[in-house]
């Protein structure tokens, strides 16, 4: 039932204990770096937990403006490893491993599969992206530690994919959602069978900001479950926070972060329960201690207790990252919203994409979606009517009018990591 | 059962001869067609020789295709013998969801192709009332 019981049914009192005292340590290993010299110079310590709120926010900016080690803590001689963005735009944020932080993280991730249900004798698939990417290897080693089979196969290939799914009966796989369901198009294609030829029943998903109805859809699709992994490769990489198997909120590692809510205009701490920013402080990291970083992701933490008896608090699914907000003639939209939507009506298909233009120096939101097998009815009027519906709904999901514009099958581009479904084609120098 | 196959395309150069290219391409022969479209995309409605590998071939090709059932009846090629048709469907209340006809190569007669939903026995019924109603192999090799 529990990969590390003492932990995870950690009494609450026990756990703020371990988690002040962690964050003072974090303090000290963090000091030792060029930018938390200067920028906690005149602190030491916190004496409660309720100081925490008083420490200076760590931003992206700053991972960015101090590359490449001004946040490294240690020698040199200590570090493993490091993980980067790819910096397309400006100076790529790295993040820095010891030993203990990589085993550390391989022991996080195994908990994380273990609560959801995943054990040694399962044939695990991962189908995430190794290499700078913190997806594919952090769970390589969770399932690795955890003493699964492990296929390190990488992203792309479907056709791959599901060969080795078939002869080596993958019991559980690690996926983007959005490539999960891209996938099923070749399972398809291939005649395969998910209950007669497949063996799979557990999926998890994440990296992605994904709603409810997707997760469904995957596990309609599948027959499975899917769980909701959140992590950030700031923090480490996947496994900072994990759905249990009631599938209701992600609980969020307290021995390994300590998470708070902000309002992101106000930066003022929010209480359990209300939507918000959240900001995680690392409470065992030794090559790169995070204080207060702001992840720019949306969520609330849920601090009533879990039916699974884990007392780490959860974390709601990640509704969008702050950064992904389009403003459209001044009405704020999160790209989950639409997503929500299309995949709530069982005919919308699964392949979309959002793109915002000007027209008359108005924006104007169209929606293409792929009409394939799967949704094609076969006649003009159920396509009409498929339209008119999708219009009605997101209209009163986002309260915009979107063009719904029906695309071939295969014309819309597709990518092997995350998927990238807005396109702002929007005149950005005006 | 005869069926023609229904394929959504884009509205857009090139997208109708793509389709007549794979079906040339593998020699199938396209007997009659209709095209509905909503501005920006549409469906088309294809009746050939061999529906079962057109279907195959479509689809190969990444078309979105669907099978769909057809009644084919032979009117004459005279005034009003298609208000005929059309009066003894509305008398059993039979809807027509697509419709669409062609010559026959005799001239006296035509084939009408059409698409009914709402009436699982309309074949039956058109012969019953004195249709002369087509087989499957006869719509295709007419």
């Amino acid at each position: 039932m529990f990969w590390q019981k003492d932990i995870e049914l950690m009494d609450k009192e026990q756990l703020r204990n371990t988690q002040l005292d962690c964050i003072n340590k974090e303090i000290k290993i963090a000091k030792r770096s060029e930018f938390y010299k200067k920028k906690l110079s005149n602190i030491d310590k916190i004496s409660s937990l309720d100081d925490v709120k008083n420490l200076p926010f760590t931003t992206k900016e700053d991972l960015r403006n101090s590359f490449p080690y001004g946040f490294l803590a240690t020698d040199l001689q200590n570090v493993i490893r490091l993980h980067s963005s790819s910096g397309t735009t400006g100076n790529p944020t790295v993040v820095f491993h010891t030993a203990f932080d990589i085993s550390n993280w391989a022991n996080l991730s195994a908990r994380c599969m273990y609560t959801a249900g995943a054990r040694n004798n399962d044939i695990f698939q991962n189908t995430m992206g190794y290499g700078l990417f913190t997806g594919g290897i952090g769970f390589h080693y969770g399932a690795e530690r955890l003493g699964m089979l492990t296929i390190p196969v990488g992203p792309g290939n479907s056709k791959r994919q599901i060969w080795f799914m078939q002869n080596f009966k993958t019991s559980v796989i690690h996926i983007l959602p959005s490539y999960a369901l891209r996938l099923f198009q070749t399972v398809e294609e291939m005649h395969v069978d998910v209950k007669r030829d497949l063996n799979l029943r557990i999926a998890f998903i994440g990296a992605e900001p994904h709603s409810e109805e997707m997760r469904k859809k995957i596990e309609e699709l599948y027959n499975i479950k899917a769980f909701n992994s959140y992590g950030l490769s700031e923090i480490s990489g996947p496994g900072v926070a994990f759905e249990c198997e009631c599938q209701s909120g992600l609980h969020i590692w307290e021995d390994y972060v300590y998470p708070e809510i902000i309002d992101k205009d106000t930066l003022e701490v929010l209480p359990d329960g209300c939507e918000g920013e959240l900001v995680l402080t690392t409470l065992q990291r030794e090559a790169m201690p995070l204080i207060r970083y702001r992840t720019r992701d949306l969520t609330k933490i849920i601090s009533e207790p879990c039916a699974c008896g884990r007392t780490h608090r959860r974390i709601a699914r990640i509704t969008a990252r702050t950064d992904d907000m389009m403003i459209i003639n001044g009405v704020n939209i999160f790209p989950i919203q639409i997503e929500k939507t299309i995949m709530s009506i069982p005919e919308a298909g699964r392949n979309y994409i959002i793109e915002i233009f000007e027209n008359n120096f108005m924006d104007k939101l169209c929606i293409k979606l792929e009409i394939d097998n799967e949704n094609f009815g076969g006649t003009l009027r159920d396509l009409e009517k498929l339209q008119n519906r999708l219009e009605c709904e997101l209209k009163q999901e986002i309260g915009v009018t979107p063009v719904i514009k029906f695309v071939d099958a295969g014309s819309l581009p597709v990518s092997d990591g995350k998927a990238k479904r807005v396109f702002d084609l929007r005149n950005k120098n005006k | 059962m005869a069926y023609h196959l229904s394929v959504f395309l884009e509205n857009n150069p090139g997208k109708l001869e793509r389709i007549t290219k794979i079906l040339s391409d593998n020699s199938i022969n396209l007997r009659a067609m209709s095209l509905a479209s909503s501005g920006e995309f549409g469906v088309m409605k294809l009746l050939v020789d061999n529906p079962e590998k057109a279907f195959e071939v479509l689809k190969q090709n990444k078309l979105t295709v669907i099978k769909r059932q057809i009644t084919a009846v032979v009117v004459d090629n005279v005034p009003g013998s298609f208000n005929r048709l059309l009066n003894k469907l509305s008398q059993n209340n039979i809807n027509i969801e697509d419709c669409y006809g062609f010559l026959l190569s005799d001239g006296k007669t035509a084939a009408i192709i059409m698409e009914i939903d709402n009436t699982p026995n309309a074949s039956q019924l058109l012969s019953d009332i004195g249709f002369d109603v087509l087989t499957a192999e006869k719509i295709y090799k007419y």
